[in-house]
């Protein structure tokens, strides 16, 4: 069961804590916004994937179960 | 708050300022009696208010101030992260961090804060006081914008922790309740607060509303001009909130006399002295 | 096909139309037809339910109003999500929304089409309702479309006495913006919100007005769902270069440099050329042809001509049909200078809600100003590519995915032209006036 980061952009407002917490797969454009690298979370990573969807001031990032 | 042996005899805001709260050691006052006072405890002729006993009501008055300090810090967080505060050093989710952690302190004190305050009999205030505001024999409205700020703390904290079952609007408008809290926090510890003429314990607190005063400007500015309207009436009421806060602090909880205008129980209020004034 | 249920509505009862032999399908010729001649020219509304469904998957009949998504696929997973959906305090049922707000500027058809045919579109309207289980429907329409929307409310009266609705459908005025008529968009605005589109999931066939599975159509393809449910997927299909998205009629919007533009309903698949021929050919010696709108894309003219108006063959020449929109350039304009404008349009149109989009869109128009209308930069190309790349598929809706297609095009097509700005500035054909229709949309720039 693979998960995959994505970003509600209506509620990103570019706090940008989920680029300082998981620089591995979201770096940012030039105003601040998140890019997420495509493809699934690599298991290693999914903590800190959790902790950076928990860190979200806005609860903008999510972490979606691929089916 | 009572003082501790504090026997100036007209109530002369020096005397006062040279108060100490640490009342295990001799404080050193301008009235020389006071030593033996602190032996004998309980009432001092010339007391300004009856003091109690145990060293709860020191724990309640340092958690107090510990706790608004922490608050101060935990709204300072808040703000700094609102502005998108950061350095190469300071990365943004060490703001969130603290945010978090002294929120949680501020919480953990103001709980150790209350509990004195209740167990130590010699107020009557009672667990229901800690929760709705106003309807305490001691100090009702001062100490009831302390339950209101507590109230306020529980729902901020709550709701955060509760955060992803909610929909993020109804959690952003709870939140907006710090705006209210911390100011109301501010107010009770002066009003309530027995050391609020002691300097050092005025210039903690000044030095609070003014770090905060300063960061709510810089929230204010930090995106003008969307929201142009909603901006200038927060910096309006930012200013008045200031020059009315001061105006009080200077009229009431300064000059003598507050601890009977502000509602403490005659019981507890000597009229012994000179001049019969009270702290 | 079942038998017709006999319409309450002037004697027609049992009688079936024939079937329109070729074109015109959708549009009468002359003016709008009142209910009972309407009846009289198609034949009573077949209602029938789930059938309908079936039947129009198998018409492949796909969206009119930009997507091209199959609408026999749309209307099955509402008809689903709604079995699914428990009632809401008593609220049951789907929703359907017919789009009509057309917010593409060189876009003519939804209006024609509601003020010419009405009743196909209602039509269209309650047999989608009956079929998906609907207990309301939504007919939206550009606010200020009044003398349009009276119409429409007359001709929704005259059947609710006949007993011709299905459900009760109430017209809605949605706000100028290019995406105020999105699909979400649409459904937020019926929620009270904002017309601004929303983040999905949840989409609207899950839950969208009232928090109901919602069908959103255009009003041009619950028009040709009245015709297939009385004349089958059979018929449906004898038009057109294929199966699927190249099935049917189509109504398209010629415009530009041609002699006679306007709205023309074309078998799809028919070849640009062919088209054009039709709509009079060009005005003036012609450049290249704006497909899709502006999520679209350009095609150099001659090549164009061959290319068949479907949205598979315009996708395979690196356009798209969107909504059916076709725009002839004339040599006497400056592609690059056409492009700048619209981007710079687009970037207005921004529903302000998505940080790539907000900050993108300007760059992006503010490069490609600079390309058409400024001094030489070879810098400004480079940074336009990567603008491209960092606001597509960012934003919630597509305005910043498309306005990206539209300029990777234009970079594309206009290769040469780019290439000249950039070693000899700007040339003459920057200050005709642009060709391309921005409402309310005024340069910030002009070139000196």
């Amino acid at each position: 069961m693979s998960r995959s980061l994505r970003v509600n952009p209506i509620a990103c407002e570019a706090h940008g804590m989920c680029i300082e917490l998981l620089p591995e797969l979201i770096t940012a454009d030039p105003w601040g916004y998140p890019i997420i690298a495509p493809g699934p979370v690599p298991g290693h990573l999914l903590p800190l994937a959790r902790r950076a969807v928990a860190a979200c001031p806005t609860l903008a990032l999510l972490l979606d179960q691929d089916n | 708050m009572q003082g501790r042996g504090n026997g100036e005899a007209g109530g002369a805001p020096e005397a006062s300022g040279k108060h100490s709260m640490t009342g295990l050691t001799a404080p050193v006052l301008a009235v020389p009696a006071v030593a033996s006072r602190l032996a004998a405890g309980g009432v001092a002729p010339g007391a300004l208010v009856i003091t109690s006993t145990t060293p709860l009501w020191y724990l309640t008055r340092a958690t107090g101030l510990v706790a608004l300090v922490l608050l101060t810090l935990n709204m300072a967080a808040g703000l700094l992260t609102s502005v998108r505060y950061e350095r190469p050093a300071w990365p943004r989710f060490v703001t969130a961090g603290l945010h978090r952690n002294t929120a949680l302190l501020a919480l953990a004190f103001t709980g150790v804060h209350i509990v004195t305050t209740l167990t130590d009999s010699f107020v009557p205030i009672h667990v229901q006081d800690v929760f709705i505001p106003f309807i305490s024999a001691y100090r009702p409205l001062w100490l009831g914008l302390g339950a209101i700020a507590f109230d306020l703390m529980l729902a901020l904290a709550v709701t955060s922790l509760l955060r992803t079952t909610m929909s993020y609007w109804s959690w952003r408008l709870v939140h907006w309740g710090a705006y209210l809290c911390w100011p109301v926090a501010v107010l009770h510890g002066l009003g309530t607060g027995t050391d609020t003429r002691v300097r050092w314990v005025l210039g903690l607190t000044v030095a609070c509303v003014v770090l905060i005063a300063v960061l709510i400007g810089w929230r204010l500015a930090y995106g003008w001009p969307s929201y142009a309207a909603a901006r200038l009436v927060g910096a309006l009421t930012l200013v008045l909130a200031l020059i009315v806060g001061s105006a009080w602090l200077t009229a009431g909880p300064l000059r003598p006399g507050w601890a009977v205008r502000a509602g403490t129980p005659t019981h507890l209020v000597s009229g012994g002295g000179k001049t019969g004034s009270t702290r | 096909m079942s038998t017709a249920r006999a319409s309450r509505a002037g004697g027609a009862a049992g009688r079936r139309a024939l079937p329109p032999p070729g074109l015109p399908r959708l549009i009468p010729p002359g003016g709008p037809l009142p209910l009972a001649d309407h009846i009289g020219r198609y034949g009573p509304v077949p209602f029938r339910a789930a059938g309908l469904i079936t039947e129009v998957e198998r018409a492949g009949l796909t969206g009119r109003g930009g997507a091209s998504f199959p609408a026999g696929r749309k209307m099955r997973t509402v008809a689903e999500a709604g079995h699914r959906a428990r009632p809401l305090r008593g609220q049951g049922g789907a929703v359907v929304v017919a789009n009509g707000a057309e917010s593409e500027p060189a876009s003519g058809k939804d209006r024609l089409l509601l003020s010419r045919a009405p009743h196909l579109v209602l039509d269209g309207i309650a047999l989608a309702a009956e079929a998906v289980g609907a207990t309301r429907g939504y007919l939206s329409l550009d606010e200020s479309q009044d003398e349009l929307a009276l119409q429409l409310a007359a001709a929704i009266s005259e059947r609710e006495r006949a007993g011709q609705n299905r459900v009760p459908v109430q017209i809605v005025g949605v706000p100028a913006g290019y995406v105020a008529s999105q699909e979400t968009a649409v459904i937020s605005q019926l929620n009270g919100g904002a017309p601004k589109p929303t983040f999905t999931p949840p989409r609207p066939f899950e839950k969208g007005a009232h928090k109901r599975p919602t069908l959103v159509q255009n009003v041009e393809t619950l028009a040709h769902v009245a015709l297939i449910a009385r004349f089958g997927a059979g018929w449906f299909r004898e038009l057109g270069s294929g199966p699927g998205p190249a099935a049917g009629s189509a109504l398209v919007t010629v415009s530009g440099a041609v002699t006679r533009p306007g709205v023309y309903e074309i078998a799809l698949g028919m070849p640009i050329g062919a088209l054009i021929r039709w709509a009079g050919g060009p005005s003036e010696p012609p450049q290249a042809i704006l497909a899709g709108g502006y999520f679209g894309g350009w095609l150099p003219y001659q090549q164009a001509l061959g290319v068949p108006v479907s949205d598979p063959g315009l996708r395979a020449a690196g356009a798209a049909l969107g909504s059916g929109v076709l725009v002839l350039l004339p040599e006497s304009a400056c592609g690059l200078a056409e492009t700048a404008w619209i981007a710079g349009f687009l970037a207005t149109q921004s529903a302000g809600q998505c940080g790539p989009c907000v900050n993108g869109l300007p760059a992006l128009a503010g490069l490609l100003e600079q390309l058409a209308f400024g001094q030489p930069d070879r810098r400004a190309f480079g940074w336009t590519q990567r603008l491209l790349t960092l606001v597509a598929g960012r934003g919630a809706c597509h305005l910043p995915d498309g306005t990206a297609a539209f300029v990777t095009s234009a970079l594309a097509t206009f290769a040469d032209e780019v290439r000249r700005h950039a070693t000899a500035g700007p040339c003459s054909r920057v200050r005709r006036r642009p060709v391309l229709p921005a409402p309310g949309y005024a340069w910030g720039r002009r070139a000196s």
